[in-house]
């Protein structure tokens, strides 16, 4: 087991950065998710700590030791890939002690480390069987098994259940959960699904383009997003944002028409600002009549659980996530009411939180 | 509930059931006439072989009698023994196996390393390499195979198989199937995945890269084989002892006199046969297969 330090590391393909200038603290047994939109570069950090990708500036630490010029087999690492990566010409068990025979173990102590990985992930069964004889989920199960045969300082995983039907996400999200809490090995986990993130990670890291955008424990990120990328990004459906300007006595925000949104506590703008407003769609709720934000709705989406409900307020875009049932239609104009707490402001200009 | 929906059980009308008869019938009256079409077009492609082999066997009277017989009404060995007494066909068969043989081994080894390499390190100098390697794919031989003919004869290698090989050590084509099999059956992950496991680059490729392009290599090495049994201006221009032919040479000789002599070149081209369809026959399902599972989700 080890940490993890990411300091200032960039990624240039000749002119063109990828990564610029991105540190990241990884604690010993934590389990960090790297998120973000495709090509944000979270990918490609994940293969430089893996050796598999150059590290054009900064340095990358594990265990305390700077591995940047270091094999990455000699980086004491394992992987999960995207697509599994089995070899299809070896058995289970084959793919399995692979490493270890690399590493020149002897069979019985193969043959042992296989079995107990084989028994944490419920793969006892299938030793003798080929990968293409295995459904999705199983394959997924071997090449974490792969992994943790190895006993390694860190886990590395790159979307690994990207590829597996919705149903079989969830359950192997909470069996990743699991074994990482019964393993406790370090792990540095990349994925595009916020879902994921939220529900994994000890800690988030949001990247965008090549930079963090925010760290932090997932509600955190969630209750105080840095700007509005990260606002948007975590939590779902998306949070609202609406432009609007900071009253006389900045105790709300008010959109072009008038409509009024009070604040939780006085804004640090100046009045007259214009800054923008974002509020999640959960916490919009049904107003009594004549109160409220006054919503046209567009969009009406029963779930049964919940009515997600889309409309247009003051020609802005807004979206509520409601407890109830509604019986209204498109047209008609709903009244939403919220906790002044539960609003956020940011910078009109930069998106950063105010 | 379910019991009566169990019971529930709608006769068939008699119109319906016809229907279906005549459905059935019209699927049976299709096949049989893909059937008997395929037969037919197999027995077209068969039938000069059949004859080759028949002839063989045939006294030089009955070769030329009409109609020609499928089975020889006087069976001989004759042209057999004459074929096997009077010229070293066993030697030439010998020759061309051994150079068919060492070409094809050549061409396997060839093709699976300078694939593997440009299916997977693609930076710019390997581009131009390659481009190179298919450009020379482009120039037939005959336009090289006399100045090479000169090398051969500088090298000291005419009249052997080593001077046979010296054009068929190395197959463009060859290169560029491994390289379309490398770049399609093998995913980068696979070999990042053993880097990471501590995999040196030449295990990789013996382990994981080989066993994953048998298929291809398979379909490669009977296509080289082939390529080298059958090759024919390049021996005969290399080879010119009697001792030193390969079999496609001698058996252009038994047409180069005044008179062909059918019953002898036909026993000489049926035992000729007999190699190629067994190396047919033992690499058929490679040559079919041709690429193995990745073992990927797809």
């Amino acid at each position: 087991m080890a940490s993890v330090e990411i300091q200032n590391v960039r990624k240039a393909y000749g002119d063109f950065e990828t990564i610029k200038g991105v540190s990241v603290d990884v604690p010993d047994g934590a389990f960090v998710v790297l998120v973000g939109p495709s090509g944000c570069g979270k990918s490609t950090l994940l293969r430089m700590i893996a050796g598999l990708e150059e590290i054009t500036g900064g340095t990358i630490r594990i265990g305390g030791r700077v591995i940047n010029d270091v094999e990455p087999k000699n980086r004491d690492i394992a992987m999960v890939f995207q697509n599994y990566a089995l070899y299809p010409h070896m058995t289970i068990a084959e793919n399995m002690g692979f490493s270890l025979r690399l590493a020149k173990k002897s069979k019985e102590e193969i043959a042992s480390r296989v079995a107990d990985a084989a028994r944490i992930l419920g793969l006892t069964d299938y030793l003798q069987r080929y990968p293409k004889q295995l459904s999705g989920g199983q394959r997924q199960r071997v090449a974490m098994g792969r992994a943790i045969v190895r006993n390694p300082k860190v886990f590395l995983f790159d979307e690994p259940l990207s590829n597996l039907d919705a149903k079989l996400r969830v359950q192997m999200r909470a069996e990743l959960k699991d074994i990482h809490a019964r393993i406790r090995t370090t792990t540095v986990y990349v994925t595009h699904d916020q879902i994921e993130a939220m529900t994994m990670a000890d800690r988030i890291v949001v990247m965008r383009d090549g930079i963090v955008e925010q760290v932090g424990a997932p509600l955190e990120l969630y209750d105080k997003p840095a700007n509005t990328f990260v606002a948007s990004f975590i939590g779902s459906p998306s949070m609202n944002f609406l432009s609007t300007k900071v009253s006389q006595d900045r105790t709300s925000v008010a959109t072009e028409n008038g409509i009024k949104l009070p604040l939780g506590s006085e804004a640090s703008a100046a009045p007259g600002t214009a800054v923008i407003y974002g509020i999640r769609p959960e916490h919009l709720t049904i107003a009594a009549s004549g109160e409220g934000i006054p919503v046209t709705v567009t969009n009406i989406e029963p779930t049964g659980s919940e009515t997600f409900v889309q409309g247009v307020v003051d020609g802005q875009k807004i979206s509520a996530q409601l407890r109830e049932r509604l019986f209204i239609k498109t047209g008609d104009v709903l009244n939403l009411t919220l906790v002044p707490a539960n609003g956020h402001l940011f910078d009109a200009a930069t998106g950063v939180r105010l | 509930m379910t019991a009566e929906i169990a019971t529930i059980h709608i006769e068939p009308t008699a119109d319906e059931l016809a229907e279906g008869r005549r459905l059935r019938r019209r699927k049976r009256l299709t096949n049989l006439a893909i059937d008997v079409f395929l037969v037919i077009v197999s027995l077209l492609m068969l039938l000069p072989l059949v004859f080759l082999v028949a002839n063989a066997f045939k006294t030089p009277a009955e070769m030329l009698a009409w109609p020609p017989t499928i089975i020889p009404r006087d069976p001989t060995i004759a042209n057999f023994s004459a074929v096997l007494g009077e010229t070293p066909l066993i030697r030439w068969i010998g020759n061309s196996l051994a150079f068919a043989v060492l070409s094809t081994i050549a061409i396997v080894a060839t093709s699976a390393i300078a694939g593997y390499v440009f299916g997977k390190f693609r930076f710019g100098t390997m581009n131009v390499l390659f481009a190179l390697f298919l450009a020379t794919a482009i120039v037939p031989f005959e336009v090289y195979m006399i100045p090479l003919y000169f090398q051969a004869k500088s090298l000291g290698i005419l009249n052997s198989v080593w001077g046979l090989l010296l054009g068929y050590l190395v197959m463009s084509f060859g290169i560029f199937l491994i390289r379309q099999n490398v770049i399609h059956s093998i995913p980068d992950e696979l070999l990042e995945a053993a880097r990471i496991d501590g995999a040196g680059e030449f295990w990789i490729f013996l382990h994981i890269v080989l066993p994953l392009l048998r298929g291809a290599l398979g379909a490669l090495a009977v296509l080289a084989f082939f390529q080298a049994w059958t090759a024919f201006a390049w021996p005969m221009i290399v080879a010119t002892t009697r001792t030193s032919y390969t079999i496609e040479v001698g058996l252009a000789l038994f047409q180069t006199g005044f008179t062909v002599d059918l019953g002898r070149l036909s026993a000489a081209s049926a035992t000729v046969l007999v190699p190629s369809i067994l190396l047919f026959v033992i690499l058929r399902r490679n040559f079919v297969q041709g690429v193995a599972s990745t073992g990927l989700k797809e």
